[in-house]
């Protein structure tokens, strides 16, 4: 099933399936790229930062960067 | 002789800057502050060398100033030879800057800093088999306490520009 990132549940896995083109740049070099494995570890309320885990980074993420971040989670 | 010291945020290159030239300076870097570089000179084999301590960055696309100021000094220092410092228990990532850095035709040595703490969590790294395929010096580092910090000085002489196709092309094969 696909998701938002922002759509994730806290703790919520799954892989990178797409982005938005014109994040790429600036997510690759934050090792943030299309096939990795991501946890959503928090998000905040009223379109707040989600805050997430790839390989072994935490990263904070802006609601508008976030949601243009496709998410392919299990079930 | 001009050494740029590259890296992302917080993976030690002020550290390793300061066992380079025997300085003692803290960067920081708030947004707001003006964010600039540090500037040390040190010999290496009876050989003078500038080294800069670059702003850190995630990526030869610039975001924010910092990373402003570090692609400039790229872009105004063509003859320099680049240490790229990775964070050793998150090489993955650190390697993109790497990459981007080498493609644009720079000599450049890989310091694997912070290696007590990827020994400590147990992440083993295999120095020659990166070597092997990068054809770029690889010295695992530990800059607070100095380890590997003269290895990596002498290595510098030696570093010369990667054929990033070359390269391509050895990672295709793995």
């Amino acid at each position: 099933m696909l998701k938002k990132l922002t759509e994730l549940e806290y703790g919520e896995r799954g892989i990178i399936h797409s982005m938005g083109e014109n994040i790429k740049p600036k997510l690759c070099g934050m090792g943030i790229r299309d096939g990795k494995l991501i946890r959503m570890d928090t998000k905040q309320p009223i379109k707040g930062p989600v805050v997430i885990t790839v390989d072994q980074s935490t990263t904070s993420l802006g609601f508008g960067l976030a949601q243009q971040i496709f998410i392919e989670v299990k079930k | 002789m001009k050494i740029l010291l590259m890296g992302h945020p917080n993976v030690g290159k002020s550290a390793v800057f300061n066992r380079l030239t025997g300085a003692n300076i803290t960067e920081s870097n708030y947004p707001g502050t003006t964010v600039d570089y540090t500037v040390g000179y040190t010999f290496i084999e009876d050989q003078e060398y500038e080294i800069i301590d670059v702003p850190g960055t995630f990526s030869t696309e610039p975001k924010d100033e910092a990373e402003q100021v570090a692609l400039d000094l790229l872009a105004n220092n063509p003859d320099a030879t680049v240490i790229s410092i990775l964070d050793a228990t998150k090489i993955e990532r650190g390697l993109y800057l790497a990459f981007e850095i080498m493609e644009k035709g720079f000599p450049l040595v890989i310091a694997l800093n912070m290696w007590d703490d990827a020994e400590s969590h147990n992440i083993k790294i295999d120095v020659e088999k990166l070597e092997e395929i990068l054809q770029v010096p690889v010295v695992p580092t530990v800059a607070i306490s100095g380890k590997g910090i003269s290895k990596l000085a002498h290595k510098v002489t030696q570093a010369t520009p990667t054929d990033t196709k070359e390269l391509k092309k050895r990672i295709e094969n793995l």
